[in-house]
């Protein structure tokens, strides 16, 4: 008897330590609310699917996945200030999100710090290879990741499309006034450059800004063949009516950011047939991994009419968790430095939603998406489809 | 320069539609003021719920894709107004009438721009802080004059004629009836108003009623333009405070020209000098008024008595 219950002991132990054991705290990071808020939610409801189905089949090394989520509003200094509660007060061990540019290059900081590593999975316009080194040129413990599609690729992808494809020769830039907009523009003026390519208008507005007629008037009078844009959802909506209310037909393309839902049902029938660079098309699903996210996105969430507000968003939040759970399991343990060696060293292929990730990053490489995971969309039917070749 | 006749032609609509959408609100801050001397300084958030009411009507009864019929859209503008007159009694309860009775300007301000933070919160726990787009009645497609060579955006020409009905409607209604005769009183001497036995208090606050239905009117003609959103009120608000002060705040319809100086003015400085710009010289006349003609182009000196 007392033999018995003797080897019943360490089956007890076991089970007793997976369940006391503390679940492992990731920081989800993004704006929840606002007008770039059909990113954030759609990446947080992407991670908060993956962390669910990565919970039911047992968690990570015997523990659960806990989210700890923080709507950082897409301003700057909300975001920076979340960083660093979730780092030093939530205890992550590692972070992911970031959808605004300027938040992102607000907020690394404290990762870089306090080295916990960190994958950026929606903002684009922050090159995070450029962390290696800090500000005074020094080498530096880069924790930053990115699997987001990065600005310099969408600018080629639009770009080449442009000027290489379709042999546009004028062409006018509009950006918004945001990190987001003028980083973006710059990366569009340096691969027209590579070109050898000057724009003839380069326009400006703000974020919340209603009429664009005056800037597109001015686009038109240089004689610009196509417009290519770099803001968010609202605005960029605007513009496709101001084009519209103009009369100037012109082809428009843009970022990513026009596959935001608040683009194409603010913009309606005028945003049809503009182009956009994307990473991933919700009715281009072609893996099974794709269609069944899709399916259980849907199902969990209701979108309205099916459509995820920000596809991409939502296949990038769901990624990064995977990401830091294969990394967990690679390490052994949960923690930042161990993480951060692990995702350098990332072994076997690891099927996501917006690409397959086989050596996704290295010691010297920490950007996932490459040129050719960009591809052209467009607006047909108010959704995003791929542009006919 | 190159620049075709019709662009300018379409600059100008813009800015005259833009100007009347300032001139609408600005008129709202004249009727109360000319009252009670007092203002409402959350006039853009009145018209932000405006929006909210049209948008919501429009959405459950027509939907999200069609346009509205008039019918649906009338409805939507009479419970704009109606929502908007409702809330002006309580403003006007809580905000003005113990200010009016302290004497206490600081009061007033400080409980009018409350009511408006407070309303925006409300806006942005019932709907959101997204943007959301309103259809109009007449749709969205242009209306192409002279062979293409001219498009007139249908809603810019709608909020044109709309606010100029609104404003010279309640100019005539001023002057020809018996109410609007009181409020005339009550601007002109409120003592010896009350001393004719026109009921003061009374009076006042049928002028924040008709100042906020006005409001509340006006975002239902802007939201199809704008989108509508929990922040689309704040600069409105403003800009519309400058227009009554450029007009006069004592100036009736003199908030038209101060309106159409500050529209045309932004349209112009985008297309002419640069984006970046464009608030600036409407806000240089302001700065030129103030110190030229302090009680604006139309204004009448408002005495204070001591």
């Amino acid at each position: 008897m007392f033999k018995h219950l003797l080897s019943l002991l360490p089956v007890v132990a076991v089970a007793t330590a997976v369940s006391a054991q503390e679940p492992i705290k990731i920081g989800i990071i993004g704006p929840f609310t606002g007008g770039s808020s059909p990113m954030g939610v759609s990446m947080r409801d992407g991670a908060r699917l993956a962390a669910k189905e990565i919970n039911a089949s047992g968690g990570v090394l015997g523990r659960k996945i806990e989210l700890v989520e923080r709507d950082d509003t897409a301003t700057n200094e909300r975001g920076a200030q979340l960083t660093q509660e979730l780092i030093e007060s939530q205890k992550v061990v590692a972070i992911a999100g970031f959808i605004n540019t300027g938040v992102a290059k607000a907020s690394v900081r404290y990762p870089l710090e306090k080295k916990v590593p960190c994958i950026i999975n929606v903002a684009t316009g922050i090159i995070v290879n450029e962390y290696f080194k800090d500000a005074d040129g020094k080498d530096q413990d880069n924790y930053l990741f990115s699997i987001s599609l990065n600005d310099t690729i969408q600018s080629d992808v639009i770009v080449s499309e442009a000027v290489d494809k379709k042999g546009y020769k004028k062409i006018a830039i509009l950006a918004d006034d945001t990190n987001y907009g003028q980083s973006g523009r710059g990366f569009v003026e340096s691969e027209l450059k590579k070109r050898n390519i000057t724009a003839v208008y380069t326009g400006k507005f703000k974020i919340k800004d209603t009429d664009m007629t005056p800037q597109l008037q001015e686009a038109r009078a240089a004689g610009a063949e196509c417009l290519i844009v770099y803001g968010i959802g609202p605005e960029n909506a605007q513009i496709a009516n101001g084009r519209k209310k103009i009369g100037w037909n012109v082809p428009m393309y843009g970022s990513w950011t026009m596959s935001m839902s608040n683009y194409i049902d603010n913009a309606g029938p005028n945003g049809e047939g503009t182009f956009l660079a994307q990473a991933f098309i919700q009715d281009a699903a072609k893996s099974d991994k794709q269609k069944k996210f899709i399916a259980d996105y849907q199902k969990e969430y209701k979108p309205e009419e099916g459509r995820i507000p920000s596809a991409m968003s939502a296949a990038q939040g769901y990624d990064s968790v995977y990401l830091y759970a294969a990394a967990i399991k690679q390490a052994g343990k949960a923690e930042p430095a161990a993480i951060r060696d692990a995702l350098e060293s990332l072994k076997g292929s690891i099927e996501g939603v917006s690409t397959t990730y086989n050596n996704p990053f290295s010691k010297t490489d920490h950007i996932a998406l490459k040129r050719p995971a960009g591809q052209l969309g467009m607006i047909k039917d108010g959704r995003i489809a791929p542009a006919s070749k | 320069m190159n620049f075709t006749f019709a662009e300018l032609v379409q600059l100008i609509f813009s800015g005259v539609a833009l100007g009347m959408i300032y001139a609408l609100l600005a008129f709202g801050y004249n009727i109360t003021f000319s009252t009670s001397r007092t203002l409402n300084f959350s006039q853009g958030d009145f018209l932000m719920l405006g929006a909210f009411i049209s948008y919501t009507i429009i959405l459950h009864i027509t939907g999200k894709r069609l346009p509205p019929s008039w019918l649906v859209w009338a409805l939507a503008l009479v419970a704009a107004a109606t929502l908007g007159g409702l809330l002006a009694i309580i403003l006007q309860q809580v905000a003005i009438k113990p200010a009016l009775k302290t004497g206490s300007d600081v009061s007033w301000i400080l409980a009018t721009i409350s009511l408006g933070i407070i309303a925006k919160n409300v806006a942005e726990r019932i709907w959101g802080t997204d943007d959301y787009p309103v259809r109009s009645p007449l749709g969205s497609d242009l209306w192409s004059l002279f062979g293409g060579k001219l498009n007139i955006d249908p809603r810019e020409l709608m909020i044109i004629v709309a606010a100029a009905l609104i404003m010279v409607g309640f100019e005539f209604f001023r002057r020809k009836s018996l109410l609007g005769k009181a409020v005339t009183a009550v601007a002109a001497d409120k003592d010896a108003a009350a001393l004719m036995g026109i009921n003061v208090p009374v009076v006042i606050a049928f002028s924040f009623i008709v100042s906020c239905a006005i409001a509340a009117m006006g975002g239902v003609l802007v939201g199809p333009l704008t989108f509508v959103s929990a922040s689309m009120g704040a600069l409105l608000g403003v800009k519309a405070y400058a227009v009554s002060v450029i007009g006069g705040l004592q100036s009736g319809l003199g908030v038209i020209a101060g309106g159409l100086i500050l529209g045309l003015s932004e349209q112009l400085t985008a297309r002419f000098v640069s984006t970046g710009y464009k608030d600036t010289p409407g806000f240089i006349i302001l700065i030129l008024i103030l110190l030229l003609k302090p009680d604006g182009l139309f204004g009448k000196a408002a005495v204070k008595k001591v």
